[in-house]
């Protein structure tokens, strides 16, 4: 069945526990491990965020503790390196645009699943992915 | 350039929602009435909600002269805390300072800035215009004596300021990318939940969330909006029928910064805030230097009415209430939210931060407060029978044109200044608390509501901005307190340790460890 594997394979991720659920589906459906590709979506600090404040943090020294910590955390829970793309801003958005711009053919992610007001309200990133991606989605629930 | 775009589009989000609600307004404006009409209607809705807050948190502990419970919850909290903790607020005081000199400063450490830029950080948040304009407020309701009694419950929240920021060190989170996530949110939650009342402290934190979210639009927003407006309008007057085109000014500066990025802006203030204050207690001092033979007679009269039953209509509980109200609105001591601020300094040491952190009542309140009192008292505007009508910033201004006539000018810009960056540091804590119930990616939402109450709090006469914001400031030390007094045990047993290490030398400064690389090994 290996015509049905995908040569490219985006993978969003937010390290919460549950999100790391997503490699295990994602390795499958790729021809091999080079096929995948994370992406974390950091928010911009906030202006009175006292590291903005006096600016002691930068965006590039932000994304590299980012680079870091996902390869030690994928090493400590025995995966293959996966390099990851680290943006800063909307997560839907930034996610949506990285997989147009390097033409993505899948897109697998966790929905977390917002419970009552927040669900109503705001809806999940996952949900505005799948109605904005111009690939196949993958959701696990 | 992509960047810039994406902060720029959700900046014109945060626009349209105002102008959504400007052509009502203006035509609100055109009905040229005082109170009816949408400004009415938004003021109406204010006085609704205060009605139903004053019931749940504000009923009287001790019949009908008695404290509100709000009040008296602060009050234990700043004794409990300065006898558990042994005065601190004394003993620590000199460590303090070294420590904000940099003396123990750390690069190793993990966090993002120095001690010194940590406490500044929360400082622009709780020196805001309440520090010209609460103190006022508090001389005119509850009479000189107030002003006493701030100064004590400044005094005795450095205790509980010490606690909070200590156990916002301890809990913190140190995130992927390396940044600091900190405050009442996680050391409820984390905290409590380490001595095995997980539950309890999940709860707290939610509440602690909420509370913090909804109470950064009063104390941190509205209040700070209607103040500058009364204090530029003062010196403005063709602007006094014109709030609604100032509260659509200042929500679009602050837009500007928390929404578009534009940082600079922040900066700005940053720097200046300092400056103004610095001008502001020079200005204080020049009054008492010209006032100076009936300096002794002014502090006489502040401390005599502070225990004089006769003095306000509640007695000497009344200014007692009014002066511990006023002091904790103004530091924010008990209420939780400048351990956010203090979690970020770089340290291995939860203790050392909040030492620092007692620092802050210190200056806000017994130093630059206390130095508003004086003018006010000094000058005897505030007892001036054809001034009945002046209150908060306008009171100010009046106490020091007696003096000075052309001060109320700098009162205008430093008030501006002020409430500016205590908007933007409240718009901080307040989208920390919303990001830890709905997400990062949701704080936008947060954004938009911030902005509108900008807005809504300089159209909106001071009464009811003042009572909202006061309840929910103040409620927020409920679910922050009550985790504090339940963590009290391990705060102690830390600064013990702490403490004994320091005297042992055991922790010497800084450089005088590099100085010595034998000591080390």
């Amino acid at each position: 069945m290996s015509w049905l594997k995908r040569k490219s394979v985006l993978i969003p991720i937010d390290f919460s526990e549950l999100s790391y659920q997503a490699l295990i589906p994602a390795q499958e459906l790729a021809e091999d491990s080079s096929c995948l590709k994370l992406i974390h979506v950091l928010a911009p600090l906030h202006p009175a965020d006292p590291a903005a404040m006096w600016d002691t943090v930068s965006d590039e020294d932000r994304k590299q503790k980012v680079q870091d910590f996902t390869r030690d955390k994928l090493k400590e829970m025995g995966y293959d390196d996966i390099p990851i793309e680290v943006v800063i801003g909307d997560p839907t958005s930034k996610i949506v645009d990285y997989a147009q711009e390097k033409d993505v053919d899948l897109i697998v992610m966790l929905s977390h699943g917002r419970k009552g007001m927040s669900r109503f309200l705001i809806g999940s990133v996952a949900e505005q992915v799948v109605r904005l991606s111009h690939c196949p989605v993958l959701i696990l629930k | 350039m992509e960047k810039k775009l994406f902060r720029l589009k959700h900046y014109l989000y945060g626009l349209a929602l105002l102008l959504i609600v400007l052509p009502r307004v203006a035509l609100a404006q055109d009905e040229a009435a005082a109170s009816p009409g949408f400004l009415g209607s938004i003021e109406a809705g204010v006085q609704g909600i205060v009605d139903v807050l004053n019931l749940i948190f504000y009923f009287k502990v001790g019949g009908e002269n008695g404290m509100p419970f709000i009040v008296l919850w602060l009050v234990i909290g700043a004794v409990f805390f300065t006898f558990r903790l042994k005065f601190i607020n004394i003993r620590a005081f000199k460590h303090a300072i070294d420590v904000v000199r940099g003396k123990y400063d750390s690069e190793d450490d993990e966090g993002d800035v120095s001690h010194f830029q940590a406490l500044a950080a929360a400082l622009s948040g709780t020196v805001g215009i309440g520090n010209i304009a609460g103190v006022a407020i508090a001389i005119r309701l509850g009479g000189p004596g107030a002003a006493f009694w701030m100064t004590m419950a400044g005094f005795l929240g450095m205790s509980s300021k010490f606690a909070e920021c200590t156990l916002g060190q301890k809990y913190r989170v140190i995130k992927p990318d390396g940044t600091v996530g900190g405050g009442p949110m996680y050391y409820l939650a984390r905290g409590l939940s380490a001595m095995g009342m997980a539950p309890v402290g999940k709860t707290l934190a939610v509440i602690f969330a909420v509370m913090c979210a909804i109470g950064s639009l009063g104390i941190g927003n509205m209040f700070q909006a209607n103040q500058a407006f009364a204090a530029v309008s003062n010196v403005v007057p063709f602007l006094t029928g014109l709030s609604w085109l100032f509260g659509l000014v200042l929500a679009a500066i602050v837009g500007l910064v928390i929404l578009g990025g534009i940082e600079r802006i922040g900066a700005v203030a940053g720097v200046l805030v300092p400056v103004m204050a610095v001008i502001y207690a020079l200005a204080c001092f020049w009054v008492m230097l010209m006032k100076l033979p009936q300096v002794p007679s002014a502090i006489g009269t502040i401390i005599t009415t502070a225990f004089s039953p006769e003095a306000v209509a509640g007695g000497a509980i009344g200014a007692l209430v009014i002066g511990f109200q006023r002091a904790a609105f103004s530091n924010e001591a008990g209420l939780g939210s400048a351990a956010i601020a203090h979690s970020a300094a770089k340290t291995d040491e939860p203790i050392r931060e909040g030492i620092v952190a007692l620092l802050e009542p210190f200056i806000d309140t017994m130093f630059i407060c206390n130095l508003t009192a004086i003018v006010i008292v000094l000058t005897g505007v505030y007892a001036d029978p054809t001034a009945a009508d002046l209150n908060g910033a306008q009171l100010s201004a009046a106490s020091f044109e007696t003096v000075i006539s052309w001060f109320p000018y700098v009162i205008a810009v430093a008030g501006f200044l002020f409430a500016l960056s205590t908007m933007i540091s409240w718009s901080y804590y307040g989208q920390q608390a919303w990001a830890f119930l709905f997400g990062d990616g949701t704080t936008n939402i947060y954004k938009g509501i911030f902005l509108f109450c900008v807005f809504v709090g300089s159209v909106v006469n001071l009464g009811p901005v003042l009572d909202f914001s006061d309840i929910m400031a103040l409620a927020m030390s409920l679910p922050n307190l009550l985790g504090c007094f339940l963590m009290s045990g391990l705060v102690a047993r830390e600064l013990t340790s702490y403490m004994t290490r320091l005297r042992s030398g055991e922790m010497l400064p800084e450089p005088q460890v590099a100085r010595e690389p034998v000591l080390r090994r």
